[in-house]
């Protein structure tokens, strides 16, 4: 199982995906497949994300059950704690901005 | 911003696909690189084309170019169906797509040895034991019909469905009993998914071994492999569910391709079909043909794949 999120992608990145995975919600691609074909996909959004960002999430057996990858810029970044994955979430650059 | 750079569409593997689609009423076309279905109400629906082994499209689609285009690229062959799947009229991609499997196919066809092994292997691993020594294609062909009959008969008492024989009239589809049409339904999906292995493969659909002068004769040696251990059982399932009336309300063609797809994903059909393929063709004993001495390398090398070897992409 993964899924990928793409932010501020551009059109031809999201129809890209859609031949792989189905777009449950605006951005938002779900599909199973191996990790050779997970690698491949997520490798084109690298090449077309542009001024994007994407990120990935895949079952995977690690302790939390999934493992996941970004690509592009985002408040939100990845921490590893004694192997545990979390997120690590930096306040906004604009301050009227809401603060999620 | 920089141009973005150009990322080639590649095909993924078969065996790492979901089985089958249908698609009925629409217009197929390519929206900002996406496949999509969009209906009369300009309702669109994206359709995964790549994770897809084979589309059938019904009557009332349309196909833009484009559409056909991004199926080859992602190796999903588009097959065209009569209603309810019972009828193919075309599929698209044209087989052979692999010179040296294409010769090898036809060497074991031509060969009448050979041809005799692959035949007896198809037996073996369709009823689990060796077929008797001294039988030619023809006595072969003959002791699988009977056994067929049985298997249909035993298959249809365990699901408590009444059995007469196969029958079905392609001219009048409703004028069948209810298991054969279920029965057809089942079949229309497995061949649209074994021609669309042997086409990804890069076999010929037209080159048999048990069935012969057929275009899809390959397609009905490949299907039978599997027939009795998936659709045959589906299609009784069904059959006998709507008769004790507990079938609801969707057409039985259509009851019967979910239990198909539910089957194929639960057997892992579509990771075996490419191998066991290989598998029959070795059983013929024949060597794999060599490069001819004065063949060329092609002027622009290709890529290296990602999908099965007969995939364009």
């Amino acid at each position: 199982m993964m899924v990928i999120v793409v932010e501020n992608a551009p059109p031809r990145l999201r129809g890209r995906l859609s031949l792989w995975l189905a777009e449950v919600r605006a951005g938002v691609y779900v599909g199973v497949y191996s990790r050779r074909v997970r690698e491949r996909i997520w490798e084109e959004v690298g090449q077309m994300i542009g001024e994007g960002n994407a990120v990935m999430t895949w079952a995977a057996p690690t302790d939390s059950g999934f493992a996941f990858a970004a690509i592009g810029a985002n408040r939100r970044e990845p921490v590893d704690i004694d192997g545990l994955t979390l997120v690590k979430f930096r306040p906004p650059t604009d301050p009227d901005a809401p603060p999620f | 911003m920089a141009e973005a750079p150009y990322v080639p569409l590649r095909p993924i593997p078969l065996k790492e696909r979901s089985a089958i689609l249908f698609l009925e009423y629409g217009q197929l076309d390519v929206l900002d690189g996406a496949f999509v279905l969009v209906d009369q109400n300009g309702t669109r629906m994206q359709i995964p084309v790549g994770g897809l082994a084979c589309l059938m499209l019904e009557p009332g689609t349309r196909v833009s170019h484009a559409a056909v285009v991004l199926c080859a690229r992602v190796g999903c062959l588009l097959v065209w169906v009569g209603e309810a799947g019972v009828r193919l009229y075309a599929a698209g991609q044209p087989g052979g797509a692999r010179a040296d499997l294409l010769l090898f196919q036809a060497r074991n066809a031509l060969d009448e040895g050979a041809r005799l092994n692959v035949v007896r292997e198809m037996f073996r691993r369709r009823f689990g034991e060796e077929p008797p020594e001294r039988r030619s294609v023809d006595q072969l062909r003959g002791m699988e019909g009977a056994r067929v009959r049985a298997t249909y008969q035993l298959l249809a008492q365990r699901h408590g469905v009444t059995w007469k024989a196969r029958r079905y009239d392609q001219e009048d589809w409703t004028g069948g009993d209810l298991p054969n049409r279920c029965l057809s339904a089942a079949n229309a999906c497995l061949y649209g998914l074994c021609e669309a292995a042997i086409l990804a493969a890069g076999y010929a659909p037209a080159i048999g071994f048990l069935h012969r002068g057929k275009p899809q004769s390959f397609v009905y040696d490949v299907a039978d492999l599997y027939k009795f251990d998936t659709v045959v059982p589906a299609a009784f399932q069904v059959a006998a569910r709507i008769l004790k009336g507990k079938g609801g309300q969707e057409p039985p063609e259509r009851q019967v391709r979910i239990a198909c797809r539910d089957l194929f994903r639960r057997t892992g059909l579509l990771e075996r079909v490419i191998p066991d393929i290989a598998a029959i063709l070795a059983a013929g004993g024949l060597a794999p043909p060599e490069d001819a001495p004065e063949a060329a390398d092609p002027a622009i090398p290709p890529e290296e794949g990602s999908g099965d070897d007969g995939h364009r992409g």
